[in-house]
């Protein structure tokens, strides 16, 4: 709503002394008529706009939100297994702790060497660069009708610190496993999810089928993805024209197109017998839609890393396999980094398109539940869809902002 | 070098995912075979792998027929796939657990008591309706029941085959109270509010072609309910069971539902009921005769709280019903009309599901929110059009 103070570089800054907000207004919001009344006029809509906000939210009717809780994180998950989503919700917070300790450990290792003085990341600057995942949790937890959900989250977060410490402990000699006891976690996850009676990813619903199409998607792409990018820029013109062909087919077309083509095309095509489960076509539709764009993000990272490198790698005598995995990928997957983030962050909103499908993944949860008979023709879409909006809203901009986080450290933008 | 790592992480992973995928997929079809068929986790469309007619057969009826159709394929399986609506309310939606009830869900539920002899074995399919008529096609659900009218084009063009109507629709005008129109006739110089791009639209414009009025056409009911109160429609057009379903939940300080009226004049003819595919006469009949026991209980009297009390009954017609056993020339045995169910599928369906009223008042009639009357969905007895041919 308000004009951000312009920037002045060449004025020294004692002639524009600082004095109060009463000064900052009248410069900024009321230097003339016609922005005085500008300013007045956005003010009224502003509080008028924010008073009718508060209004609804605490007038609002969150019964429907609160009985359906469990719909919209889970979805149909029989209700008597209930502890495999918290089983599984364990091994992924137990996992990020991991990762977290040993990659601070790492940090801390590295500064020591270089004789820096290392600064620890505290609790409170967690919750601080978290504060959306943080209240999304809070206001989660306070539709929970009993107290089981609290106290098995606040039982997440002592796991998930009680990790941390182990991972920051870690010897180095482990610390380079990280990444196994991660697959094992993830494994874990989904043998506690599906395995032994439970339920495979067909009969998953709500926020959790989301997330595991985004992360499920994204990963499984992410090798073909590369596959395509280095197959575009092969010498050999066979692998070039199908990767070009492939990739530009792929990307023309829009994802809920591939997504149809995946639920009704593969019905035809495939006998029923060997059909796969309309999740799993969902998945490899995902997946073939994906490669193409991490292709292309790919193929951006490999073109900014300077031919002086491949030639300096070709001197000093390395193969061209060993040119690609030393030299060139290392720069370019970094360069790509806030791309994949932002492919990322686009596939976790794209989720929603299976929907569509008659898949009840968290929009379409939040779309059906009023057509329950204690909801119906209350008009109660505004609540349970600004629900939706507020989770996708938490994930995208907790991502982004890591993203940028990641981008600054790595220095990306500086090379 | 970090990259190299990260790369090599995410490589591991997918790889590790693939490999999940496989082991998934078998791992869940073997589970599938030597669980219970009570389980309704949704997994079960890798089981029809095995050979269709097997072993699995043999749990419901000692009369059904091996073959490749329809019916040994979902007895094979152990469950049944039904297509649904899940929007739907009263008819085909999604309770707090996540469970799927309503009118047509009944009728899946009734369907697989009477094949598979467990009212629990259904794996729902959530469909759209640009979606079912190719999910039908596709094999990928074994009957459709989504609030779905039988037309000709469908039965002729969309490869669908209708089975016996279980509800009985059409659509109404729906009205203020103190607006006084009694009849469509009194709406000339009206407007009138429509959901847009149904057919609803067109039989309205049908209806009033001698009569002058304006049509506002909205997306979604809601949106039309806020116009309505606002006072910018005079009348609001749908399906009567839709406007039943808006009218009991009128909010109270709208007046509730007394502030509204449904004008008796019926101007579209919606027959809702079961379709399978093209090509199974079998599996057709076995469909609709599951659906004709419930009307035949209700006209027997039984009831799924008193159906124990019918084995003694002397009632031939019934004992053959039921698949009690009977006198005949060859000695003492359930009647088993050949249809390749189990004698006593439809006291199954009875005991599990419950009767045509039973099934109607708990979840569109009497005892539901949208509290429906019977009006045409009645027994031939009682002036309505349920006329179950005889069983015997």
């Amino acid at each position: 709503m308000t004009v951000e103070a312009p920037v002045f570089e060449e004025t020294p800054p004692e002639v524009e002394p600082a004095r109060g907000a009463v000064d900052w207004a009248r410069k900024n919001l009321f230097n003339n008529w016609y922005n005085s009344l500008l300013t007045l006029a956005l003010a009224v809509f502003v509080i008028w706009a924010l008073l009718a906000l508060v209004r609804a939210l605490f007038s609002a009717d969150y019964e429907i939100i609160q009985a359906n809780l469990r719909l919209f994180m889970i979805g149909g998950f029989p209700a008597d297994q209930l502890w495999r989503p918290w089983a599984a919700t364990y091994c992924f917070t137990v996992l990020f702790g991991v990762v977290g300790g040993s990659l601070s450990a790492g940090a801390r290792d590295r500064a020591t060497e270089a004789g820096l003085p290392h600064v620890r990341t505290t609790f409170r600057q967690i919750v601080i660069r978290f504060w959306p995942i943080v209240g999304l949790i809070v206001v989660i937890l306070s539709f929970t009708t009993t107290v089981t959900p609290t106290l098995l989250t606040i039982g997440a977060l002592v796991a998930a610190l009680g990790a941390y410490y182990l991972g920051r402990v870690l010897p180095r000699a482990i610390r380079r496993w990280t990444w196994l006891i991660a697959v094992v976690l993830i494994v874990a996850a989904y043998v506690a999810l599906a395995g032994f009676g439970g339920v495979g990813w067909q009969g998953w619903g709500g926020l959790q089928l989301n997330l595991f199409l985004a992360f499920a998607g994204i990963l499984i792409a992410f090798p073909f993805g590369l596959l395509l990018a280095l197959g575009r820029r092969s010498p050999l013109p066979v692998i070039r024209t199908i990767s070009v062909t492939y990739i530009e087919i792929v990307r023309g077309v829009p994802l809920i197109t591939v997504l149809l083509a995946g639920a009704f095309a593969i019905g035809f095509l495939i006998p029923r017998d060997l059909r796969p489960s309309l999740v799993t076509r969902m998945l490899i539709a995902i997946i073939a839609f994906e490669a193409a764009y991490i292709a292309e993000v790919v193929r951006g990272g490999l073109q900014a890393v300077p031919r002086g490198q491949v030639e300096a790698a070709q001197a000093v005598g390395l193969t061209p396999w060993r040119t690609m995995r030393l030299i060139v990928l290392p720069q370019a997957l970094r360069a790509t980094i806030p791309a994949m983030v932002g492919q990322f962050i686009s596939l976790f909103k794209d989720t929603t398109l299976v929907a569509v499908l008659g898949i009840t993944e968290l929009l379409d949860a939040t779309f059906i539940v009023n057509s329950q008979s204690a909801y119906l023709g209350k008009g109660l879409f505004v609540v349970t869809l600004s629900f939706a909006a507020l989770v996708f809203w938490v994930g995208s901009y907790t991502m982004s902002r890591e993203s940028r986080r990641l981008e600054r450290k790595l220095g990306v933008g500086e090379r | 070098m970090k990259a190299i790592r990260l790369l090599a992480v995410l490589a591991a992973l997918s790889l590790v995912l693939a490999a999940c995928t496989q082991a998934a997929d078998t791992t869940t079809t073997a589970g599938d075979g030597t669980e219970a068929p009570a389980t309704t986790a949704p997994d079960g469309e890798e089981t029809t792998t095995s050979a269709a007619g097997g072993e699995g057969s043999t749990t419901t009826a000692a009369g059904a027929p091996a073959g490749d159709g329809r019916l040994a394929e979902v007895q094979a399986r152990g469950s049944l796939l039904c297509g649904v609506n899940n929007t739907v309310p009263g008819f085909g939606f999604v309770d707090e657990t996540g469970e799927h009830v309503g009118f047509d869900i009944d009728f899946c539920r009734a369907i697989a008591a009477g094949v598979l002899g467990d009212a629990e074995a259904v794996e729902y399919v959530d469909l759209t309706a640009e979606q079912r008529f190719t999910a039908l096609q596709a094999g990928e659900v074994d009957v459709l029941v989504r609030n779905t009218t039988f037309t000709s084009s469908r039965d002729g063009g969309l490869g669908a085959t209708f089975l016996t109507t279980t509800f009985y629709d059409g659509q109404g005008m729906m009205v203020g109270a103190d607006g006084g129109f009694t009849t469509i006739e009194d709406m000339t110089d009206t407007t009138i509010c429509v959901l847009s791009g149904t057919t609803t639209e067109l039989n309205l414009t049908a209806r009033m072609a001698d009569i002058p009025y304006t049509p506002l056409t909205f997306d979604e009911n809601p949106q039309i309910q806020a116009a309505f109160i606002e006072g910018q429609c005079d009348g609001w057009t749908s399906d009567k069971s839709q406007l039943a379903g808006v009218r009991s939940a009128w909010p109270e300080d709208q007046g509730g539902p007394e502030a509204l009226v449904i004008l008796e004049e019926t101007f579209s003819k919606e027959p809702l009921g079961p379709a399978v595919l093209d090509g199974d006469s079998q599996w057709a009949q076995v469909v609709d005769w599951i659906v004709l026991a419930t009307m035949q209980a209700e006209e027997f009297g039984i009831d799924s709280t008193n159906v124990d009390t019918f084995t003694d009954t002397e009632d031939t017609n019934i004992r053959n019903f039921l698949g009690l056993p009977v006198e005949t020339e060859e000695g003492t045995a359930p009647f088993d009309p050949g249809l390749g169910l189990a004698p006593d599928f439809a006291a199954q369906v009875i005991t599990q599901v419950g009767n045509y009223a039973e099934i109607y008042d708990r979840n569109v009639g009497a005892d539901s929110p949208l509290g429906l009357e019977r009006l045409l969905n009645e027994l031939w007895t009682n002036g309505g059009l349920h006329y179950p041919p005889p069983y015997r």
